[in-house]
């Protein structure tokens, strides 16, 4: 496990000194422009023709293929599979299971919707790799999202590793005394509130120390808030957001009209 | 309304939320290593809707889910689902809802409702009702049968919710008795947790018989169908 | 008048039954060092609380008498205004953290960004805060992978920083070691004879004696004794109430009984105790 929830590597590309609006734009123009397309093979384009060179030209090609190979293949496989063997479409019937059919249309389907997937979670990966999670939440802060939002954000990258590494040592603990994990029904429930009640209550404990510490810093100052670093946003971060936008258009167009 | 919205995001709420996250996820791995029938991923959300009301229920349901997302990227199109659990927990809580076991029970009902409802579009337009969760094979099943996409996905959603949904409910509402009374007034909303009759431990104690005997009643169903 | 103002102060937390603060009467002068003493649950938190404005302003419950610093009534400000004026750090280092970061720099510039410090000053002042309590080649380092000493430093700094006229500190030297102590006592002794009013609650009585003006010994919530630090440290009436005293007073105190102490006054620190033997 990460030990911050942060993909992000530093690297000198083209793509990491873009705005970071830029690039939440760009992975949701991929998505919207994926599930809206009515062409069969809008999504199989879009990864091989526009995510595959932006992984390269962000130079984080060995990080995306790593992680699409531990993360996206798993979940795009499977989704794969489910829906070949239970989308009861077509009548071409491939190969027969028990009471199921793989049928040509069904494989077809699942082919784009599991590709779909991918480019869903490409995208988004992409977006994380070469963002930094404080730019982005000055960036966002800066534009009129709640500071609050920032902090949300921020806070749960940072308390989530944590909170899992405790998860991990209570169970190795509740196993240490003799508390199975894998026995039947009534143990395993029974395993549930020790292994879980000191994780919950210590964290809910701390709330309201760290609720007056945040408070002495400022949080709820009503002041304007500033920002330490500065977030560059060039007019060829505005030219690339607008034609992403209009693409999405057109995609939703074309769907609307075709339907 | 606006005023009154801003009023349950106190510091402590904001600082409540990342927490709620991390106990939503750390929980749900937990339970699925102890391989149980329940998902028991938005107990923090749950949590949140009975202190702090039903916006900042949603907002921790909607940002658990996206940050979940992370890791998990299967979870990322589901957070309006979220989103409807924790606002609906809110929602029941400021109505009194969670005051005691019963009631409890009640609304960890129409938690499940919600999010039967909610899920369906979207586990139909994005995955054409087969998703990435055990429970399509129901939906298989159903659609087999010749029954509709929609209307399986729904049947599949009314069948499998209510057990994972009133667990979390009962289990938010244990957690939030067991804290300290003076802990809790600290949050917009401590008359949400107020019980209503008789003391806490004896509500604490029901509220557990009642986890383990919906829960096994979810493991028996599904030990049937798999069966 | 008195920078610090405490007038009859009487506070109750909600769902509790006795007062935490009783008849609470305190002035401290701008620039003065300040220390609070006192067994557990004697009141000294909820007294840095009711000087920092989170009492009653974030915990609610019944507060009488008047609470005033720098010339404004707690009672009439709000706690985003008042924590502009008083700053405060506490016990647990790890608590203090925002987990809004992801270095202490940024961490440290956390109370600077929100109460809208222009960028310009932002970097010379934790550049200037850094290098007071000598964490500055902590900068690019995650505040979580700290230790709990650096961690108490950086909660200090990330105070320090903001320019607070009152520094209401709650144990911050806790997790340190004695040389840590030392330094940060220092630091604090200068911030207080560059103008800055310091209430501190501390257990280490040497450095109270070495550092601190004026010693205030609570209990019960109550103000038991206040005064120079070696006469209230080395008070009978401490023992008699169950304080904890310096190793050197009460080794002092034993000795005095077998006739080897010849001095009047006990000591509190190691250099009164060893120059008292010598004689």
């Amino acid at each position: 496990m990460h030990e911050r929830l942060s993909f992000f590597v530093k690297r000198d590309s083209a793509l990491h000194p873009l705005n970071p609006l830029t690039k939440i734009v760009l992975a949701l123009g991929i998505i919207l422009v994926s599930i809206f397309s009515p062409w069969y093979w809008t999504s199989h384009v879009l990864l091989l023709v526009v995510i595959v060179p932006l992984v390269f030209i962000g130079k984080v090609a060995t990080e995306y293929f790593t992680s699409a190979l531990r993360l996206i293949l798993p979940a795009a496989g499977f989704i794969f599979f489910m829906q070949a063997f239970f989308q009861p479409i077509g009548q071409t019937v491939i190969f027969n299971f028990w009471f199921l059919d793989i049928t040509q249309e069904s494989l077809l389907f699942a082919f784009r919707i599991a590709t779909r997937i991918t480019v869903m979670i490409s995208a988004f990966t992409l977006f994380l790799l070469t963002t930094h999670p404080s730019e982005l939440m000055s960036d966002l802060t800066r534009r009129g999202l709640p500071p609050q939002f920032a902090y949300v954000i921020i806070s749960t990258l940072q308390i989530l590793p944590q909170m899992q590494a405790k998860a991990q040592t209570i169970i190795a603990a509740q196993r240490s005394r003799g508390l199975d994990t894998e026995s039947t029904f009534f143990k395993r429930i029974g395993s549930v509130v020790p292994l879980v009640s000191p994780l919950v209550f210590g964290s809910l404990v701390e709330v309201e120390e760290r609720a007056i510490a945040i408070e002495a810093r400022g949080f709820t100052s009503k002041k304007a808030k500033t920002s330490l670093y500065e977030i560059s946003d060039r007019s060829s971060d505005k030219f690339i957001r607008w034609g992403l936008v209009i693409f999405v258009i057109i995609s939703i167009v074309l769907k609307l009209w075709l339907s | 309304m606006f005023e009154k919205i801003k009023k349950d995001f106190t510091t402590m709420t904001w600082v409540l939320i990342p927490v709620a996250i991390a106990i939503n996820i750390a929980i749900g791995q937990i339970v699925v290593l102890l391989k149980l029938p329940v998902f028991l991923d938005s107990i923090g959300t749950v949590l949140v809707g009975i202190v702090a009301g039903p916006w900042a229920g949603a907002l921790t349901g909607a940002l658990s889910n996206t940050i979940w997302g992370l890791f998990n990227p299967d979870s990322l199109p589901w957070w309006p689902v979220a989103f409807f659990i924790g606002l609906v927990a809110g929602l029941c809580a400021n109505a009194g809802l969670f005051k005691n076991w019963w009631k409890v029970i009640l609304s960890g009902f129409l938690i499940a409702l919600t999010a039967a409802i909610v899920s369906t579009p979207i586990s139909v337009y994005l995955y054409g009702g087969i998703t990435a969760s055990g429970s399509s094979f129901i939906t298989a099943y159903l659609l087999q049968t010749g029954q509709g996409v929609l209307s399986a996905v729904l049947s599949t959603g009314f069948l499998v919710e209510p057990v994972d949904k009133i667990t979390t409910a009962m289990l938010a509402f244990v957690i939030v008795q067991g804290l300290s009374k003076r802990l809790v007034a600290r949050f917009p909303r401590p008359e949400n947790a107020e019980v209503e009759s008789g003391n806490n431990t004896t509500q604490i104690i029901i509220a557990l018989v009642v986890v383990v005997v919906v829960v096994a009643l979810g493991f028996v169903v599904r030990n049937m169908l798999a069966g | 008048m008195a920078f610090i103002n405490l007038n009859n102060v009487t506070y109750k937390y909600p769902l509790t039954k006795t007062p935490a603060l009783q008849n609470i009467n305190l002035q401290v002068n701008e620039g003065e060092f300040v220390a609070i003493v006192g067994p557990n649950g004697a009141g000294k938190s909820t007294l840095c609380y009711t000087l920092a404005g989170f009492v009653p302003h974030f915990f609610k419950g019944e507060i009488s008498g008047t609470v005033e610093v720098a010339g404004i009534d707690s009672s009439k400000s709000t706690l985003d205004k008042w924590v502009l004026n008083v700053g405060l750090a506490f016990q647990n280092p790890f608590n203090q953290i925002s987990g809004a970061k992801y270095t202490v720099f940024e961490e440290i510039a956390f109370g600077l960004e929100n109460t809208g410090v222009p960028r310009d000053e932002m970097k010379p002042r934790v550049e200037e805060a850094m290098k007071l309590t000598d964490i500055s080649n902590l900068a690019d380092r995650s505040p979580y992978s700290l230790s709990g000493g650096q961690q108490q430093r950086v909660a200090l700094t990330s105070i320090l920083v903001m320019r607070p006229k009152l520094l209401v500190l709650d144990e911050p030297t806790s997790q340190m070691d004695p040389i840590g102590t030392r330094e940060v006592f220092g630091v604090i002794r200068k911030m207080a004879e560059g103008g800055m009013t310091v209430v501190m609650v501390e257990h280490k009585m040497e450095w109270i004696a070495n550092f601190a003006d004026r010693v205030v010994a609570l209990k019960d919530g109550q103000v038991l004794m206040e005064g120079k630090p070696n006469e209230v440290l080395t008070s009978e009436l401490l023992v008699e109430n169950g304080f904890g005293v310096s190793r050197y007073t009460s080794t002092a105190r034993e000795a005095k009984k077998q006739g080897l102490w010849k001095k009047e006054k006990l000591p509190v620190t190691l250099d009164e105790a060893v120059e008292g033997f010598k004689k």
